[in-house]
Parts: C-alpha cells; structure tokens; sequence
C-alpha cells in the first residue's frame, strides 16, 4: 500500500469518525413522585431540575463549553416553568456560553430519546456537532392532561379513548390475555431489580444530587428514586383496585408507571470531536428508528419501532446485550418483550419505569443514561432503548460500547 | 292563501327581497303552478341562480317535520328540478331562532302504532326523500339559525354543507335517544361518515346540544358565521365548491365506506360499549343500539347503511322502552303547558312567560334549602332578596349562593365575573321589613311549626295585600300553617327538593284555603326557575315523600330480617334506581328521615309503623353521609361527594334487639316488595284526589325519586304489569301485614281489567 492510499484511508476514516455519534456522558436527577403534598420536586422548578442536569453532565463529560453547539431537550407539557423554549432557558440557567443555542422537542413519551437521536442527526449530517441532549417534565406542577385542546376531528379516525393511555393498555392485556397477575409480578420484579441496584450503589455514577424536600418540607439531598418501594409484592398490588376501568379492569396503580418529576441529559458529538478534546466516548449511537401506530395500540410501538431500528442496523434481536424498554405500563412492556422475542433476563436489568417513575419527556433520556451505564458496568457490546409513545407511536435507538 | 300565515322574518334576504312574500316569490317566478301552494316554506330565486327554500311551519310552535312538511319539500325539489338548472340550493329557515326542532311528535307515535315494515319503509321514504338534496349537479348548503335538533338535523346533514350561526339560539343535536330511538332518515350513516364513528356515536348516544361553534369544532357545520352573514356566507360557500368541484369530493365520500382500522374499531367498541353500560346500567336498549348500529354500517355503503339504520329505528320505535319514554315526554310538555287550576289541560297556559326583571321574588331563611332556593333564582335571571335575622347565617350563604348560581357546567368551575354580575343581583337583609315590595315571598326557616307560623305572621305584616306567600316545607301541614295568617287564601306551600339545583321538581301544595290566583302564580314562578311543578293537595307528606317512606320502610325491615344491604340496594339500582334506599336513607340523613317519619306514621301508621331501627341509628351517632357513617361506612369522614367504603358492621348489632323473623327471599320478591307497596300508596293517593291527574304521579316519581323513565312512572310501571298480576304477586307477601294487602281499588280494577294511566 502507497503513501497516497494510506493517506486516502486515513482520510476516509477521519471523515467517517467526523460522522459517528458518541456519547461522552450522561446522567440524571433522582426521580421524585409528582405528590403535591409528599413530592420530593414538590418545591422545585422544572427547568431548575434540568438546568442541575445539564450543568452536572458538561461538567462530569470535560467537554469545552465554548464548543457547545445547541442544548436539545425534550419536554411533553410547554408551557409554564417549562414553556418558551425550555432548552434554551436551561442553557441560560446552567450558566453555558451565549453562543449556545437551544431547541426543545416534543415526542411526548419518546421526547427524551428524540432529543438524542437528532442530535446525532445532525452529528451524521456534518450540521451542529458538539451537542447536550436530555428531557425534563414535572408531571406534578404541569399535569399531562390540562391546558390541551385536541381537534375532536383527530378522533375521526380513532377514538376519544385514545386519549386514555390505561384504556389503551388495558385493552391491550384484554386482547392479548395479559392477566393481572403477569402484569403484577412483572411490576414487584421492576421494584426488586431497582430497589436492588440501588442499594448496590448501581445508580450512584447516574444520579446527581440535587436539591429536593421531604415530607416535612425540609431540604433533603434528592439522590434516591422516591416511587422505588422496597416492599413491592403480590399481596399489597392484589388489594388494589383498577384505576381506568372500575371493577373490571386489569391495571391498577401498581402496574401503571408513576406521575413523576425529573430530568435527564447526555453529552454527545462527533468521535473525532471527542478524540480531539481528549475525551473518551462511552457509546455511539448506531442507529435511530421511529414508527407510528394506531393509537389505540399506543403500547405496542417499541416492536414496530425495533424491528424497523434492526433492520437499519443489519442485525438481529438476539445480537442485543442490554435492552431498556420503557415500563408505561406492565401489561404493555410485557407484550413488547413477548412480541420481539427477547431474552427477559436482558429487559430493563436495573428496574424499570413502574418502579423507578416515568417523568414523561425526561424518560427517553433517563432510560438511555441508565441502559449506557449498565452496558459500561457489565461489558455488553449492544444495547437498545426503546419506547411506546402516546397517540400510537415506538422510537428506538440502539448504542454500541465503545472499548477504551 | 291567507298572507298572514306566511314567513315575514326574511332576516337572511337582501332588504329588498325582505319585503317579498313567498306566495309573491311563488307567482313571480317563471315556472309553471304546481296543484297546490306549499304553506310550510317558501322559494325563493336569488340572482347567480341560488335557490333558497325558506322553510315556516306556521302551525306548529315551533319548525318541525311535519307530514306537510315532507309533501312541501318533495314538491319544491321537484319544481326545482322541472325548471332551469339553478347554481346551488340553500336550505333555510325564516322563522326566528327555529331551523327545525325535529320530527313531529304525533308523527312518532304515529309510527310507534304501525307495523315494523310500514316503520322501514317510512325511514326508506324519508331517507330518499333527503338524499335528494345531494344528488343533483348544484351543491346544497343548509343554513342553520336556531335549534337545530333530530330530523331537522338530520336535514341539514343530508344538504351537501352546512353553516350555522354563532347565536344563541342556535343549537344542533340528536335528542332521539332520549325517547329511547335513533335518528331514522340517515342521521346515523351521515353523521359517522362526516365527522368519524367515534364522534357520532358520542354524539347521537348521549343526546347533548352543541352550539355552532362547537359544532364548526367538531366538523358537523363547515363554518360557524355571524347572523348577518350567514346567508352571503352560504353564497361564497356555493361559489367555492363550484370552482373547485369539492362538493362531489364530499359526496363520494358520504356514501361510501368508512375508512377504519381494525386495532381502533375494535377498541373504539370496548371503550364505548363500557362507557355506555355504565351511563345506562344497561336499562335503556337506544345507546347500545346507536353504538351498534354505527358500527355495523361502518364497512357498507351509505344506501345499506342507511337499511341497516331503518331497520334498528323499527325495532327500537316499537319497544316498550321507547314507548315510555314518548309518553313520559308527553308529560313534560302537558306539565309545562299546565296552569295548576281547573281541570289539567283544559286552562292551557298560552300567556307569554313574565320577563324575571318583572318579578320580585324574596327567600326567608338563608339555610340548606334556603340557599338553594335563592342560587336557583339568581341562575334563573331573577334579582332575589334574602332574608335571614342571623346576620351570621346570611353571611354564611351568601357565598355558596353566588358559586352555585355563577356555576358553569361546561367548565365545572364558578364563573367569576358571573358571580359579580349576581351579587348585584342578590340583596341580603336582617329584616323582615326589606321584604316589603315582594311580590312572591318564599319562607324556608327551620322545619318547627311554631317558628314557621311566627315567621309567616311577620312576612304577612310587611308586604302588600297581592303578595303570594309561600311556604317551603316536607312536614308541616299547609292548613296548620295558613292558620298564622289573615289572609290564607294568599298562602301556598312551595315544596323545594335537596339539592334544589339538581333537584326538578316542585311539589305546588293547595291548602284547603288557597286560591286559584295564589296556585297559578306559584305554578307559573316555579316553572320560571326551571322547575316542574305538580299541584298537590295538602295532606301528609304531601306526594313524594308519601310515595317514598313506604319504599325507604321496606328497606328497613328487610334489614331487620337478617338482609343484607348491599344486596338490598343493588336490587333496586337493577330496578333502575338512581341509588339503592338505604343508599338514600344516608343521603337525606337519618335524622331528617326520623323526624319526617314521624308526621307520616302518624298520619299512617295503619300499614307502617315507625321504624325503631332510624331512631337507633340517631341515637348511635349514624346520621349518615354528614357524619360519616350510617348504613354505610363513607370515605374521609362523610360529605356528599364521599364514596362508599363499606356496609357499617355495627349497624347489625344495632339491629339485632329489633331483629324480626328472617326470610329467604330472590331478588325477584325483593324487588315487590320494594315497589309494590309505592304502587298502593300511589293508588291511594289517587283515590284520596291528591292529585288532579295520575300523570302527575308519574312525573313526580320521575323526578322526585329517581323512578326510571324507562319504565314510565309507578302507574306505567303499575300498568305494565296489570292490576290482576299486581294482586297476585302481593298474595305470598300478605302475612308482612296490612302494607302488602291490595286496596279496595287495586281488587276492583283486577276484576275489571282497569287501567291505572290514561
């Protein structure tokens, strides 16, 4: 081989490692109950939340501030503390250069993960490079279902029903037999899993601490999952009654992910932005996928969404080390786990959302810094995020660890 | 052809066309005379050859789709089509705040006497009859300004547009579902295929009213207009669909299938199919049959379609249910026609309805009812005064007052600026002499006869030789009352439910010295509030709670026969019972039922002895739902919006000294012996000329109770069932004593065959 084609090599790797998006750091707030009496964020802002996050997250990554691009957040409710384009109010809150331009996203329930895929959109495009993604939402001080006025005529094609996610998820398990005990001890299993990385101290390299009060209304460090319960089981979750159909229904309080308030965010660029500040990737961000459904289906999103993410990616489900699937709803992340073939012992191995709370567009991002942790800590190659999304969507990423 | 008869309210028409009668439209125009002159519309040929066909149907109060109707609209569509091709159509109405109110309703009970094919083929006729407001080369825009309801709905969906004014007045919905039937001419296959399955079936299941603007929101009209421009709007309307060809865009689609996927039709069926069950307790066959009947269509053409809905409008015309539910309408219409003196229906009540700012209402008594009275006043456009001698009490109510009467439904909040609009509107007083220019003062103080008597002495004191007294009580004996005024031919009782917001009816009670004036007017004040009124005479418990103890005692001594309380509720919730009577007995409070109970067990005491087992429950601290507890446990302490946590397990002790033989029984002797015993009192009271008419029973019970539409009213239900089965179903409970023995009358019209209604 000549000088000119090793060069010529040289050159094409360069340009390609210019293409390829890493991730150089994630972390994320505790996850606090959205309890206007007993919430640990009860007190706190939601854009303070995800201003914390993303200050801690330029911090821990080394990245240089002034190479900064764009902050891209995802959040479902825009409006009060969390209106006017949050993302840049986070950038101006976190203390980040002028220069720093900020966009907030909104794929309801998937917004966390969207903010990091077109983040590495753009990464791929050659557009804005050095780039900190996330999500936040205080489901407590800005609740899912006010201030929203949905055109009836959307509902020509499907129903008001849709509207419901429980209704959805619980037609879900009536049409695919999905009982309340499979749902119930899915649910006391996501408590175990978390509960025990936690006290292992699995979470202490992905929470931050931040400022948060207890029930007394004192300050309290917030580095615990507050919905996490210890004393998860059968027996309590079987006295429960179902919350969105009386008497009839499978799903209770149990085996629907909590209202919850958090944020979550990560550092991503290009490799070869990274290799030049000097900072080592974690994973790179090998291919994205979104898909829509019918929205009466809204729980069976992950499945199209993977598929379609397996297929970009060239290969199959069994190649996947580490897969987080977003807990909305037990009876939904079990038929996702049943429908794509997966290995249960590899779903959500530190818990999931029925447990550790779904703070609706932090959770994207959440479930991405803590599936990037877990594929650090136990060396798997592959990992792969995905979520259902309301209104009958899936969105998918799949992340490789990069070997330091 | 008398002119008089013809629409003179042209508000649509350029001025000059205004002053054009529709028999003067009719001779100027160049077709040919058709045999017989049209009286219910006009037509009218506006220049850039617009057709408008102005409906008035000068014999009826208000437009509705009258055989006369249909034989005018088929003779205008023919002429439209014998003559020159015209642009468009517009179809419109020129009667004030009127487009159509719906079908006729003898034509609705007219059909519910035929046979089912004869009811087909009506619908077949009506809905090719419509279908040919979209079928010709010109496209059709209804204009809909005023209440747009039923078939007249289904009119303005059958034109290939539709605008609707932004007024007031203007309303549009589908009420068949409250007589228990579907929209027949194609209301059903159009709706679903204009605005999806989902909102139709909401729409035509539960009977609500929209606006124009929700109606613009929803997708049923094509633009929600100001008034004045609603009919240049529909000219721009027809110009545009001209030029773009949308029209036969829309037309393709109105009859064809409906786009559906499977995943959201199914789910749409489970959703609806619980939502349904719960609203109907699966008492009334229309909203399930509504959702069924949509679905099915969903995957035919609009002409199989529109088979599928005749065929369900048949069954559903011909069943008991919607029979009832036709009558019990009927009542409210003779209700609200009734003066409540002289014979019923004979003194029709065709005075125009004074304006509120006419009156000069006064409430004495800031209590409960008191309060609720005077909040039902300010919703109603009256400026009320409201007397209490407790500064305290008045300060008390004055604010629940305002947020009940400022209350709006749609939001489920009070309305603020309202509330300071009211407050204008309510004039508060410690004494008595602020009552001096009423012209109608309502007492509602404390339920003691002697502090009612002193109070109604002092109101006679103030106010002025016409002022109609009215006294708002459950127990107190209008003639022992009247005694503490001079003049008692002034004095009435005005008997309020709890919670009068809710609550419709108004018990009107005639003493033995009240006039015909003093009724009327109480009569015609009551219906000014919204209410519906029932003259009855003075006697104990008057009707409702006499028809009612007989129910709530039987509850009781079921109980004290080792039954158990949620079975016994349950079987009258299956009866279709908004709530079971022991349920009942909570809300009202167990010691206003005690000291209710007493005036009745002592007027009859004969077939129901006082229960020991209410004054126990008093005594025990279980008021029921305002303590927290009564025959059921209640969550956070009690309240009216608490829920039921569990039967109270110390009730069964309290019982036991009262215990009685036990008894097996099904649900079906449960159920006689719940509602048996409110028919004989409802025969006695009959009998005794409580009330001028039985209907009034029905609709009282109705209203009052709770009883089910469905089944009609106690004497419907009464006559469901035939005297004769009514004596043999009492037979096995005779041994419970003289409340379960047939009267007199009930024995004599099992003989005969009688019925108890008209």
């Amino acid at each position: 081989m000549n000088a000119t084609s090793r060069s010529s090599v040289q050159t094409a790797l360069q340009m390609a490692a210019e293409r390829v998006p890493v991730v150089v750091a994630c972390c994320r707030t505790a996850i606090g109950r959205s309890h206007p009496e007993r919430g640990l964020f009860r007190l706190v802002r939601g854009d303070a939340l995800a201003a914390a996050v993303v200050k801690s997250v330029v911090d821990r990554s080394g990245v240089d501030p002034k190479t900064i691009e764009d902050v891209v957040f995802g959040a479902t409710q825009q409006r009060g503390e969390l209106g006017g384009n949050v993302a840049r109010i986070v950038a101006l809150l976190a203390g980040l250069p002028l220069s720093v331009a900020g966009t907030t996203v909104n794929r309801l329930c998937g917004s966390g993960l969207q903010s990091l895929a077109q983040a590495c959109h753009s990464i791929s495009a050659g557009a804005e490079n050095v780039q900190v993604v996330g999500g936040v939402e205080h489901m407590h001080h800005l609740p899912m279902d006010s201030a929203i006025d949905i055109h009836p005529q959307a509902f020509a094609r499907s129903s008001r029903g849709m509207l419901s996610m429980g209704m959805t998820a619980e037609h879900l398990a009536a049409t695919h037999g999905i009982s309340r005990q499979t749902q119930e001890g899915y649910a006391v299993d996501s408590h175990r899993k978390a509960a025990q990385a936690a006290d292992n101290g699995l979470f202490e390299n992905e929470i931050v601490s931040t400022i948060g009060h207890d029930e007394a209304g004192g300050l309290v460090e917030a580095i615990d999952d507050q919905s996490v319960r210890r004393d998860a089981s059968l027996a309590v979750m079987a006295a429960m009654g179902p919350v969105f159909l009386p008497k009839l229904g499978t799903i209770t309080a149990a085996t629907s992910a909590p209202l919850s308030d958090g944020a979550a965010a990560l550092v991503v660029m290009s490799q070869a932005e990274a290799m030049r500040q000097g900072l080592v990737p974690l994973v790179r961000v090998v291919a994205t996928a979104v898909i829509g459904v019918p929205p009466a289906m809204m729980g069976t999103g992950p499945v199209p969404a993977t598929r379609k993410l397996l297929e970009r990616a060239g290969i199959a489900i069994g190649d996947i080390d580490l897969i987080e699937i977003n807990e909305a709803f037990a009876a939904q992340a079990i038929y996702c786990i049943q429908e794509l073939g997966v290995d249960p012992a590899k779903v959500n191995v530190r818990g999931g959302s029925l447990a550790i709370g779904h703070p609706l567009g932090a959770s994207g991002a959440r479930i991405a810094t803590t599936l990037i942790h877990a594929m650090g800590d136990m060396h798997a190659r592959l990992g792969l995020a995905t979520m259902c999304i309301g209104l009958g969507q899936g969105i998918a990423v799949l992340f490789e660890r990069v070997e330091p | 052809m008398e002119l008089a008869r013809l629409p003179i309210h042209y508000r649509f028409l350029p001025l000059e066309q205004a002053s054009q009668t529709a028999a003067e439209s009719n001779r100027n125009s160049a077709m040919p005379a058709i045999g017989r002159t049209p009286r219910t519309l006009s037509i009218q040929r506006l220049d850039a050859g617009i057709v408008v066909v102005s409906f008035f149907v000068g014999d009826q109060r208000q437009n509705c789709i009258t055989t006369e109707v249909v034989q005018d609209l088929t003779e205008a569509l023919d002429e439209i089509d014998s003559g020159p091709e015209p642009q468009g159509l517009v179809v419109a109405s020129s009667r004030e705040g009127s487009f159509f109110a719906g079908a006729d309703m003898a034509r609705i009970e007219m059909l519910q006497r035929t046979t089912g094919p004869e009811i087909e083929r009506i619908c077949a006729a009506g809905r090719g009859l419509f279908g040919r407001l979209s079928s010709r080369p010109w496209p059709s825009v209804a204009v809909i300004d005023g209440v747009c309801l039923g078939g007249g709905l289904e009119l303005a969906l059958a034109c290939d547009f539709r605008i609707a004014t932004n007024e007031a007045h203007t309303m549009l919905g589908f009420p068949e579902v409250k007589l228990g039937l579907l929209p027949g001419w194609g209301g059903t296959v159009r709706l679903a295929r204009l605005i999806g399955i989902g909102p139709a079936v909401e729409m035509i299941a539960s009977g609500e009213n929209i606006d124009g603007t929700a109606a613009a929101k929803i997708g049923i009209v094509d633009a929600c207009v100001a008034a004045p421009q609603a009919m240049e709007s529909a000219r721009r309307m027809i110009a545009m669909q001209l030029a773009t060809r949308g029209y036969l865009e829309r037309r393709q689609r109105q009859a064809s299938e409906i786009d559906l996927d499977p995943d959201e039709r199914d789910f749409f069926e489970a959703t609806s199919a619980a939502v349904i069950l719960g609203r109907t307790g699966g008492h009334y066959p229309a909203p399930p049959m509504i959702l069924q009947t949509i679905l099915s269509c969903a995957d035919k053409n609009a002409h199989e379609a529109g088979r599928i809905e005749g065929a369900a409008f048949a069954k559903l015309a011909q069943s008991t249910i919607a029979q009832q539910l036709v009558r019990v309408f009927r009542l409210g219409e003779r209700n609200r026609r009734d003066t409540g003196v002289g014979t019923p229906g004979s003194s029709v009540d065709r005075r125009p309805a004074d304006s509120p700012a006419d009156r000069r209402p006064a409430v004495v008594g800031a209590g409960i009812m008191g309060a609720g009275i005077a909040a039902s006043h300010l919703r109603a456009g009256f400026a009320v005064t409201l007397v209490d001698v407790q500064s305290e009490s008045l300060t008390r109510s004055v604010e629940g007052i305002l947020d009940e009467a400022a209350w709006n439904r749609a939001t489920k909040c009070t309305d603020p600026a309202r509330a300071l609009l009211l407050a204008g509107q309510l004039r508060c007083s410690t004494q008595t002499a602020a009552l001096a220019d009423a012209d109608l003062v309502i007492e509602s103080v404390l339920e003691r006869i002697d502090i009612k008597r002193q109070v109604l002495a002092s109101i006679e004191q103030v106010v002025g030789p016409e002022t109609v007294i009215a006294t708002n009580t459950s127990t107190n004996p209008i003639a022992k009352l009247a005694e503490a005024l001079e003049d008692p031919t002034r004095f009435c009782g005005l008997h309020f439910f709890n919670p009068v917001r809710r609550m419709t009816l108004v018990e009107v009670v005639r003493g033995p010295a009240t006039s015909d004036r003093t009724i009327a007017i109480a009569v015609a004040h009551a219906k000014r509030l919204g209410k519906c009124p029932i003259v009855v005479h003075d006697s104990p418990g008057f009707l409702v709670n006499r028809l009612l103890m007989p129910y709530l005692h039987e509850s009781v001594e079921m109980l004290r026969e080792g039954g158990d309380a949620k079975r016994i509720d349950r079987v009258a919730r299956a009866f279709g019972m908004p709530m079971g009577p022991l349920e009942l007995y909570d809300m009202i409070g167990l010691d206003t039922a005690f000291y209710a109970g007493l005036v009745l067990n002592d007027a009859y005491g004969d077939r129901f002895d006082a229960s020991p087992v209410i004054p126990a429950m008093v005594r025990s601290g279980r008021l029921g739902r305002k303590s927290g507890a009564g025959f059921y446990e209640y969550s956070d302490s009690g309240g009216q919006r608490a829920r039921i946590e569990r039967p109270d397990n110390g009730v069964a002790a309290l019982i036991v000294p009262y215990a009685l033989p036990a008894r097996q029984m099904s649900d079906a002797t449960m159920t006689n012996r719940l509602f048996l015993p409110i028919v004989l009192e409802a025969i006695r009271a009959l009998d005794e000329g409580i009330v001028r008419d039985g209907r009034d029973i029905d609709l009282a019970v109705i209203h009052g109770l709770g009883f089910p539409a469905f089944r009609g009213g106690v004497l419907a239900w009464a006559d469901s069932l035939g005297a004769a089965e009514i004596v043999r179903r009492l037979e096995p409970l005779a041994d419970l004593g003289i409340r379960m023995h047939p009267t007199p009358q009930l024995v004599e019209m099992a003989r005969c065959g009688t019925r108890f209604t008209e």
